[in-house]
């Protein structure tokens, strides 16, 4: 009786609206969590997906040596490789191409990559323009590599332990 | 015979075993694999490689199945504790000195080594020290080496010795500094050396063309038949995107085994040349147009009309490759015998007709070719199957290994790779005197008669020890035969080789076989790409001009059909001239040379034999189809398409097929009564006086291996080997290059029929004596006259 | 007047209340719905038919993109499924993560639900609340698995790598403060599993706030209390399962009725409803994460205090590590023909679930010995429960139908697969 009687009363008060103003009223006075974007950018992991690489070794020789592992095991089958023997006799890439479209960013290229020359970069804000530019090809690919190969190595370095 | 079949148990399962087997091969039959690197089936057990040791009952240690004969109640465990304790202590020490190369390495993906190591092996090594280096060796164009990677299974070198009859490649020193290379440092002279990248269980030896570009898992494996030898070999073409990139064999144990010839692995190397015709093209005041195939058509169809309005149809001449297909020989002939001209042929290399009347319907082996390997006795006249036909050149060296008689009769002397007796005719003449004095010599044998057209000459000719011992051979042999070889057609006395062969075989009871140049000369006569006979060997009412008259009296339009007549007719100075002269040459082709672009008036793209449907009739007569593997390269079309279309165009009824198959289907139907004989009925033969001597020096030729066809001669590294870079020198016999004074000169000047063309000079005790060796089909001798005649030579 | 008759209303593919693209062939009775007639397909890819073209490993990606709210738990039960059928063993620790990340997943999919279900019924906050704790989760998706959704972390064996001892912080730009960056970095300082700890030690709290926000109020309790009815006896004739079936009072759950990895060592408990309404599917699905905070609070006292492989040392199925492979041939052959050809799976068929946020999720499995499927069948939950849509929405009003939906839980990426 007694329980029906507060029940009901609650009932009349609005109670349990005034219950959620004060949720939603201490929350007007709460930090913010919120971030401007793309100026502020909230914290990337080492691990990220993003944006595809290919590295170069210190000394400036492509990494990638068309073993086509990358190829193999992308399940979009995004990855396109044409490769031959290069005049000084090792085995190159004459084609490297990811389709963007394709890529579901699983990350296995990396994973499979003998010589750690594809890498998924910590870069995931890139756009297109137009229609054919989602198909990176090597050179673009090699640029991108050149462009973050200080975060990408130290990304690697700090993951080393884990793979 | 029940006393031979034993019973014994692997894995559980009770087997039937003839004795004498080894464990592995009752296994393999049963299905059970058994992991081997050094076992392959058709090679000797080297039982070294120790990757096959499976357990045996009673026995106290593991054994080798490769090298274990069967015995009567014998258990073998193949996946027991203690046989896998094995395999994986020989996988570990395999992989001791196996580098890290799986990702550079073109093995990878179908590599034994790793399969067995993911199969059989750990998956860590304990190994930790370096590993060994070998250098490597160049050992010629067509196969890469990275002898760091040998696991010294000794495949090749087995190879080699058994199947290639090359002491090529060998194994030298022990344990740890085993190399294999080969013994002297030159390149791999076999015409089968391509098989040692197939039965290199790792990346050792390697396809050098195909060097890093592509993977096994990306490409496509469609099945086609060879296109270069009458064997019709199978093989698979590897394709990536549509493009070729490799062939590897296909096993069939009645035609290749599980070989391939180096010219059928390596010409779809060919097949990309610079020289291939992307586009239909039109000569217009000497300069080339690419045009659309609607109006290259519609032009080709103005110019053969307005040739047949102004000239008649009998002046039109059209040659066709004997590697064409069935299926376009057919609508070739059709096609032009519906235009009214029966001047159709395939046998560019030929010059003696004489006795087309009463030719059999369609060359033929006269057997299986795997009876070849089970004769006695073989007499090969005018010919080198070895280089000509390579796998039908193994079957024969088998032959020769089982004890056969394997006798020569050719114009030069050449390289074997089995005894064999070789016998020298240095002229044509010669050599139809030899044969006849064969052919007398069985006569006095068995006194048997002989047709009368040979009477006269076998009176004329004497008996000598040789001639006798051939006779001897063949006569006591139960199984042998008398095969014409594919080169004998170059002699202008054909007839008469043909019409003695037949006789020396008859004499003899022993089987007769005729192999021709091409993939498919039988299937070409059955289709009636001949001037005197129709499908199936009908005689045609009105025949039509040979080859060679066709290029002698020049017409006035020629339809080429994969042919370059200045490089492959038996008179190439005069093909040259006749194309030169014509009003219309129309070139259906794959390739145009800069020699072809100069007399062609209008090039039509052929899709080259990767990419087309069709079928080939091998020298067995076994009719073998094939689909396209490749993407058709550019605008070119399927040579029956391309036929299809101009007989549209050109009013020609009923050959509106519309896929490949339909027309083989329809010649199938035609041919069904054809049953294939070499017998040689009632020969006519030219008048030919034998006692007249010629004593100047004699031009002798055959077709080189790598000459043979189109795609072969633009097949870079078929050209680069040691066959290949031989083909284009002028060989001579010491003496008689001492006679003419050419011991020292490095290079010839050569004058035929006027022309005159600069050889470098090979002294070759092979080529008989007052002549010299000039090839065939090789690129540069064009402007010199036919493959046999008078010739001058003098230094340079 | 002429009378008024059935009226067809085509309800979606494209209306926001929909859950994404869910087309409704509604008759109508005025307001009152006759017949609901479901047409799905829209989001139809073929993963079914994909996975038999691919080996085992490439279809993990694929699994996440099949209840896209809930990934890590798709790819659970497609890895258990080949983990029976290969018969290895899950290390330990991998188990602990594994369970953990479902865990996690089922905190993200009901907090999307949460958020998505209240805002159909009006209530606006709980969106950008949801969201607020999503993030979070998120965040530890990326810093574990490198992706925010799509993690591609399971791997037959294990997972693919340990939970990395570091947590990204947010860098110091000229738009906060220090002292806002500081706050926001206070529960970075640690490792993933502090961050993960700090978290889940604050989230009933938050669940409190949710509650506050909905269970009482009065407009939430008219939208879904007695709506959309189900018996325990109905709920188990149409298949229902998870949420869905407890809801309506059937105590069914397989972390306890079959458990996998390390559910059995775990202390939890099944919330079950009583009316089978809309409300009490509700009330089941926030008592399930204050359920699930517990039991990623256990996995977190276990995973600090035990170390150990993540990933099966059998390399014949998972790849060796780096290093290894780089320098030892063994490794190398395994890792190349691992990423080439993939393993092998010897015949057999097999059915392998696991408790998803939506139901039972199953994988049926059947392998030739190949290195790819013979043959895979997803069971998904949600297409069991929109089955039964037409008799859940049978006399109910056109609004309540977005409610019953709601509860429903429905996602197409697993409906149409």
């Amino acid at each position: 009786m007694k329980r029906r009687l507060i029940s009901w009363l609650k009932s009349f008060f609005f109670w349990e609206l005034f219950q959620g103003l004060r949720v939603t009223g201490r929350y007007f006075f709460a930090r913010k969590f919120t971030i401007r974007f793309p100026e502020e950018r909230t914290p990337k992991s080492p691990r990220y997906r993003g944006l595809h690489a290919l590295r170069r070794y210190p000394n400036g020789e492509e990494r990638c040596i068309a073993c086509k592992l990358c190829e193999a095991v992308c399940p979009a089958l995004a990855i396109t490789i044409d490769s031959e023997e290069r005049e000084d006799g090792t085995r190159r890439t004459t084609r490297y191409d990811i389709d963007l479209f394709k890529c579901v960013y699983c990350g296995f290229c990396e994973e499979a990559c003998p010589v750690d020359a594809v890498v998924l970069t910590r870069f995931h804000d890139f756009h297109f323009e137009e229609r054919g530019q989602q198909v990176i090809r090597k050179l673009d690919l090699l640029k991108l590599g050149d462009r973050f190969e200080e975060e990408i190595a130290t990304d690697r370095q700090t993951e080393s332990k884990y793979r | 015979m029940t006393d031979d079949i034993i019973t014994i148990e692997i894995d559980g399962r009770t087997l039937q075993a003839r004795k004498g087997q080894t464990v592995i091969q009752v296994a393999d039959e049963a299905g059970i694999h058994i992991p081997r690197f050094c076992y392959h089936k058709k090679l000797s057990v080297a039982a070294n490689c120790r990757m096959c040791l499976v357990e045996m009952e009673k026995a106290p240690k593991p054994v080798a199945a490769c090298a274990t004969p069967v015995m009567a109640g014998m258990k073998i465990k193949t996946r027991s504790e203690q046989a896998r304790e094995a395999q994986k202590g020989v996988m570990e020490f395999l992989l001791i000195n196996h580098p890290l190369d799986c990702p550079i390495c073109d093995q990878g993906g179908e590599c034994e080594l790793q399969d067995l190591a993911l199969g059989y092996g750990k998956d860590v090594s304990r190994f930790t020290e370096a590993k060994r280096v070998v250098f490597d060796e160049d050992i010629g164009p067509l196969v890469s080496t990275d002898m760091t990677r040998c696991i010294h299974c000794t495949r090749c070198v087995r190879f080699g010795e058994e199947i290639a009859g090359l002491r090529e490649l060998g194994a030298t020193g022990r344990g740890e500094n085993m190399r294999i290379g080969t013994y002297v440092k030159k390149a791999m002279a076999s015409e089968l050396s391509g098989n040692v990248i197939d039965v290199c269980p790792v990346g050792a030896l390697n396809n050098k063309p195909y060097r890093f570009s592509a993977r096994t898992w990306e490409l496509s494996q469609h099945a086609v038949i060879s296109p270069h030898d009458c064997v019709g070999s199978n093989f698979y073409l590897h394709t990536l995107r549509g493009k070729v990139q490799r062939a590897v064999p296909r096993e069939n144990e009645a035609i290749n085994e599980t070989w391939l010839a180096d010219r059928d692995r390596f010409s779809c190397h060919g097949i990309y040349s610079e020289q291939r015709i992307a586009q239909p093209q039109l000569k217009e005041r000497g300069k080339w147009r690419k045009v659309s195939w609607d109006e290259a058509i519609e032009v080709t169809v103005e110019r053969l009309q307005s040739v047949i309005a102004s000239r008649g149809s009998e002046t039109i001449g059209a040659l066709i490759s004997p590697s064409a297909t069935l299926e376009e020989h057919y609508l070739f002939q059709c096609l032009l015998r519906g235009i009214g001209s029966s001047n159709i042929d395939h046998r560019l290399q030929q010059c003696d007709f004489s006795h087309d009347e009463t030719m059999p319907v369609a060359p033929w082996l006269g057997m299986d070719l795997n009876a070849v390997e089970n004769l006695q006795a073989v007499l090969i006249v005018g010919g080198n199957p070895r280089k000509d036909q390579p796998l039908l050149g193994h079957r024969l060296r088998k032959a020769a290994l089982r004890g056969a008689a394997i006798m020569y009769v050719n114009h030069r002397a050449y390289d074997l790779n089995h005894l064999a007796e070789q016998y020298l005719a240095a002229t044509c003449d010669d050599l139809v005197i030899q044969l006849a004095a064969i052919a007398k010599a069985l006569m006095q044998k068995t006194n048997r008669a002989v047709p009368d057209a040979l009477q006269g000459l076998l009176e004329q000719v004497e008996v000598d020890e040789q001639q006798k011992t051939i006779a001897e051979n063949l006569h006591k042999a139960d199984r042998a035969l008398v095969l014409i070889g594919s080169q004998a057609s170059l002699s202008p006395l054909y007839s008469y080789i043909v019409a003695l062969s037949h006789c020396i075989a008859s004499l003899a009871s022993v089987s007769f076989g005729t192999i021709h140049i091409g993939a498919n000369a039988t299937g070409a006569c059955l289709a009636g790409a001949l001037p005197h006979r129709k499908v199936a060997g009908t005689a045609d009412e009105q025949p039509g001009l040979s080859a060679h008259k066709m290029l002698q009296s020049a017409r006035r339009a020629y339809l080429l059909f994969n042919v370059e007549p200045e490089l492959e007719a038996w008179d190439t100075a005069t093909a040259h001239r006749a194309m030169h002269e014509a009003e219309a040459i129309i070139a259906i082709s794959n390739f145009a040379s800069p020699t072809m672009r100069e007399y062609a008036d209008i090039l039509l793209p052929l899709a080259s034999f990767a990419e087309t449907d069709g079928t080939y009739i091998n020298a067995e007569g076994r009719w073998q189809s094939f689909t396209a593997a490749a993407k058709i390269q550019d605008d070119a079309q399927p040579g029956w398409k391309i036929l299809r279309l101009l007989a549209d165009r050109l009013n020609v009824s009923d050959l509106a097929f519309n896929s490949a198959a339909a027309i083989s289907k329809v010649l199938r139907e035609q041919c069904r009564n054809v049953v294939l004989n070499n017998t040689v009925a009632n020969i006519k033969l030219p008048q030919h006086d034998f006692s007249a001597h010629n004593r100047r020096l004699q031009r002798i030729a055959d077709i080189p291996i790598y000459s043979t066809d189109a795609v072969v001669r633009r097949s870079l590294p078929l050209q680069q080997t040691i066959d290949g870079m031989e083909a284009d020198k002028a060989s001579i016999h010491p003496q008689t290059a001492a006679e003419y004074k050419l011991e020292t000169s490095e290079y010839v000047s050569v004058t035929q029929n006027g022309n005159t063309i600069e050889f470098s000079l090979q002294l070759n005790e092979a080529i008989p004596e007052g002549c010299i060796w000039i090839g065939l089909g090789v690129p540069g001798t064009e402007a010199l006259g036919p493959a046999f005649g008078d010739i001058e030579v003098s230094a340079s | 007047m002429s009378e008024l008759h059935n009226y067809t209303l085509n309800f979606g593919p494209q209306h926001p209340a929909a859950h994404g693209v869910l087309r409704l062939i509604l008759e109508m009775e005025g307001e009152v719905i006759t017949r609901a007639d479901p047409h799905i397909g829209l989001l139809h890819r073929g993963t079914e038919k994909l996975a038999e073209s691919k080996p085992y490993n490439h279809s993990i990606g694929y699994m996440d993109r099949l209840d896209y709210v809930s990934m890590m738990c798709n790819e659970h039960a497609y890895v258990l499924a080949i983990e029976k059928l290969l018969g290895i063993d899950v290390p330990i620790r991998a188990q602990y993560i594994r369970v953990m990340f479902d865990e996690i997943t089922r905190l993200l999919n009901h907090l999307l639900w949460l958020g998505a279900h209240g805002l159909d019924i009006g209530a606006m906050t709980m969106f950008i609340y949801c969201f607020r704790e999503r993030e979070q989760l998120m965040d530890v998706y990326e810093a574990v698995t490198g992706a925010r959704m799509h993690a591609t972390y399971y791997r037959p064996g294990g997972v693919y790598r340990d939970l990395p001892d570091q947590m990204p912080q947010y860098e110091t730009t000229k738009w906060k403060s220090q002292q806002d960056i500081d706050y926001l970095n206070e529960s970075r300082k640690g490792s993933v599993l502090d961050f993960i700890e700090t978290f889940i030690d604050d989230f009933p709290n938050k669940v409190d706030e949710y509650e506050t926000l909905l269970t009482d109020n009065r407009i939430w309790k008219q939208r879904t209390v007695d709506i959309g009815i189900v018996t325990p006896q109905q709920a188990m004739d149409w298949g229902f399962t998870g949420p869905m079936l407890r809801g309506s009072g059937v105590e069914w759950d397989l972390r306890k009725k079959q458990p996998y990895e390390v559910y059995a060592r775990l202390d939890f408990d099944i919330p079950v409803g009583s009316n089978g309404d809309c409300y009490d599917r509700y009330l089941v699905r926030v008592e399930e994460m204050r359920q699930s905070a517990r039991i990623i609070k256990q996995c977190i006292q276990w995973l600090k205090n035990n170390s150990g492989p993540v990933i099966s040392n059998d390399h014949k199925v998972t790849p060796p590590n780096r290093e290894t492979m780089k320098n030892d041939m063994e490794a190398l052959i395994h890792h190349f023909k691992l990423f080439s050809e993939g393993y092998s799976v010897p015949a057999g068929e097999v059915y392998a679930a696991v408790e998803h946020p939506k139901g039972e999720f199953g994988i049926y499995l059947v392998s030739d010995g190949a290195n790819k499927p013979y043959r895979m069948k997803i069971r998904a939950a949600g297409f069991a429960h929109l089955s039964a849509i037409n008799e859940m929405v049978k006399g109910h009003m056109l609004a309540d139908l977005v409610a019953v939906m709601g509860t429903m839980d429905i996602v197409f990426g697993e409906i149409d697969r």
